[in-house]
């Protein structure tokens, strides 16, 4: 019932005041909201008037005390529901739990207890109630090729359910790197013409919450910003919001000193990878990678790729199936001529350079006999 | 576009066609330089023309650069000798030692060996660059580099500098997102590649050959008798 504050819906559950707070201070980390002026340039804050709302929390704070809660509709197309098993068994469980189960999900395929017509006609009226309001987000990417057969839900394509539910939404959040960019399926040869959500809705503002799968905080941390603030977090040139997608994870690697020092790791057993080199040698992907894997992390903050010793695939990037092999060097060009194409380049070089030298040899001659 | 995309493109179908392009160009012109034929000994030389081709390089290559003050190509001019052996000198260490450049080499010829520290790489880049700069001005005001100068010469100057210059621009992370920088680098990178086989850039494999034949009339060492 969205009808209801958030506030209102958490008390309901047994949330004690000091649990709210503490969930206000998360979301404010969560979203990478800045500090006041004051605060954040480390002088004594008894130089300024310390004011209640100044606080980034106290911000928070007043947002789920008044704001009402948000309806969320979330599809699923052609994807491995890898999003939503991460977003399931976040680090965070009030903020995977505020998302869940304070926002409202109105339709989920694979969190619903319903099935079949009942929840398709659930939707059907969500989306009604809710026209203009809701969030629309989106997993997975939508097939163009045979007029969209290669994804199918309730005889109807994700071409279909993407527009219908797609026009009346307030915002769209595409989660994964599939709904964002077409993920596996868009790899080549891209046999169903997979799309990601924003190559198709152009009318709506997207939001790209990219990674295969996405950070869990950087999806319910970006419903949670639109249901606090009522607005999309700032957005980088492919969409995504500048907090979660701000900094390489190159940049923010706790391997990074030994990529300066020049200290490698060459294979995945030898005396570097043990000693915790940087994997660039390895075909680590971090430099040209956008995502907060390097300082979120995952489980709890425990560990990420990079860290466990594998490289980074560059999951949060357009096309990174067919950005160069997986332990191919970032720096390698991404297509290897074959020995048959150097040969025939050389071979038809070294053709024409003989042949040129056999016209100006008879030309020589010629003019010597001419003379 | 986005930069991710002119990446793509510069390090897909675009250096795919550099480097064929440049392998093309560059088999053309040997080719053409070589099936002209060069002369024969009317006579049997005295000295071993094979040793002289190995001791004109060893010399090139392990003598003259460590006593350079010898000869007189060092003497007359030392500021092209020093400043054009360093600048070759960061380009073997950039381009062979460094890092990202030998996963390069080892994707397109399948093996790799060990590189420098990126302290050590980064400082030769910026020896080389200032060492291109310092030839340009000299270029430029040197009374008969002047008069032989044209704008092949320029062009070839610039088609080096600025893959230097963007490489070390992306490496210090100076005017852009990375992939930005490094877009710009590989398309540098691309358009010198085209640019070697029209140009005296060429002379990296044409030196060898040229070096060669002027070894084995050293070699020669007179008639024998």
């Amino acid at each position: 019932m969205p009808e209801e504050t958030i506030k209102k819906n958490l008390v309901d559950k047994g949330v004690s005041r000091r649990d709210f707070l503490k969930l206000s201070g998360l979301l404010a980390a969560a979203m990478g909201m800045q500090l006041p002026p004051l605060q954040e340039s480390g002088l004594p804050m008894s130089l300024g008037t310390p004011v209640r709302g100044a606080q980034t929390e106290h911000a928070i704070l007043h947002a789920l005390e008044t704001k009402m809660r948000l309806p969320v509709i979330w599809l699923e197309f052609q994807d491995c529901t890898g999003c939503t098993e991460a977003v399931s068994r976040s680090v965070s469980p009030s903020l995977t739990n505020l998302v869940l189960n304070t926002l409202t999900i109105e339709y989920h395929e694979t969190l619903s207890a319903a099935a079949g017509y009942q929840v398709e006609q659930a939707k059907q009226e969500a989306m009604k109630k809710y026209a203009g309001q809701y969030i629309l987000v989106v997993e997975g990417s939508i097939p163009l090729a045979n007029d969209g057969a290669y994804c199918v839900i309730g005889g109807r394509t994700a071409l279909e359910h993407l527009k219908e539910a797609a026009s009346g939404a307030a915002a769209i959040i595409a989660v994964g790197n599939c709904a964002a960019y077409g993920g596996l399926p868009k790899a080549k040869p891209n046999p169903t013409d997979a799309k990601g959500v924003w190559e198709i809705i152009t009318d709506k503002p997207v939001v790209n919450i990219s990674g295969c799968p996405a950070i869990p905080e950087a999806t319910t941390g970006t419903i949670a910003h639109f249901a606090i603030f009522g607005t999309l977090p700032e957005l980088d040139n492919l969409n995504r919001p500048k907090t979660f997608y701000g900094k390489t994870v190159h940049d923010r690697c706790l391997r990074r000193p030994f990529y300066e020092a020049g200290k490698f790791a060459l294979s995945f057993d030898d005396e570097g990878a043990r000693e915790g080199h940087c994997l660039y040698k390895l075909g680590c992907k971090g430099p040209t990678t956008y995502n907060a894997c390097a300082s979120i992390k995952w489980d709890q903050g425990l560990s990420f790729p990079v860290q466990s010793g594998h490289p980074c695939l560059g999951c949060s990037e357009p096309n990174f199936w067919d950005g160069g092999g997986f332990y191919q060097g970032q720096s390698a060009p991404l297509d290897r001529p074959t020995v048959a194409a150097v040969g025939a380049a050389v071979g038809a070089g070294a053709a024409l350079g003989i042949g040129a030298a056999l016209v100006n040899q008879s030309r020589k001659k010629a003019k010597k006999g001419g003379s | 576009m986005n930069s991710q995309a002119v990446l793509e493109f510069a390090r897909g179908p675009f250096f795919y066609f550099a480097l064929l392009f440049m392998l093309f160009g560059l088999a053309f012109r040997l080719f053409s330089v070589i099936s002209l034929g060069w002369s024969r000994d009317r006579v049997s030389p005295m000295g071993s023309k094979t040793k002289g081709v190995v001791v004109t390089f060893l010399k090139a290559f392990l003598i003259w650069p460590f006593i350079p003050w010898v000869k007189n190509t060092f003497n007359r001019n030392p500021l092209i000798y020093i400043g054009g052996g360093l600048f070759h000198l960061s380009l073997f260490v950039v381009i062979i030692l460094g890092t990202p450049h030998m996963l390069v080499w080892k994707s397109l010829i399948g093996f790799g060996w060990a590189t420098l520290p990126l302290p050590i790489v980064d400082w030769m880049s910026a020896i080389g660059i200032i060492a291109m700069v310092i030839l340009l001005i000299n270029r430029r005001i040197h009374p008969v580099l002047k008069l032989i100068s044209g704008p092949a010469e320029f062009f070839a100057w610039l088609f080096v500098f600025l893959p230097m210059l963007t490489g070390y621009m992306m490496t210090h992370h100076i005017g852009g997102s990375y992939e930005a920088l490094y877009a710009r680098h590989m398309i540098t990178v691309d358009v010198l590649m085209i640019w070697i086989p029209l140009s005296r850039i060429s002379h990296f494999v044409f030196y060898f050959f040229s070096r060669a034949i002027h070894g084995q009339e050293f070699g020669k060492r007179g008639v024998a008798v």
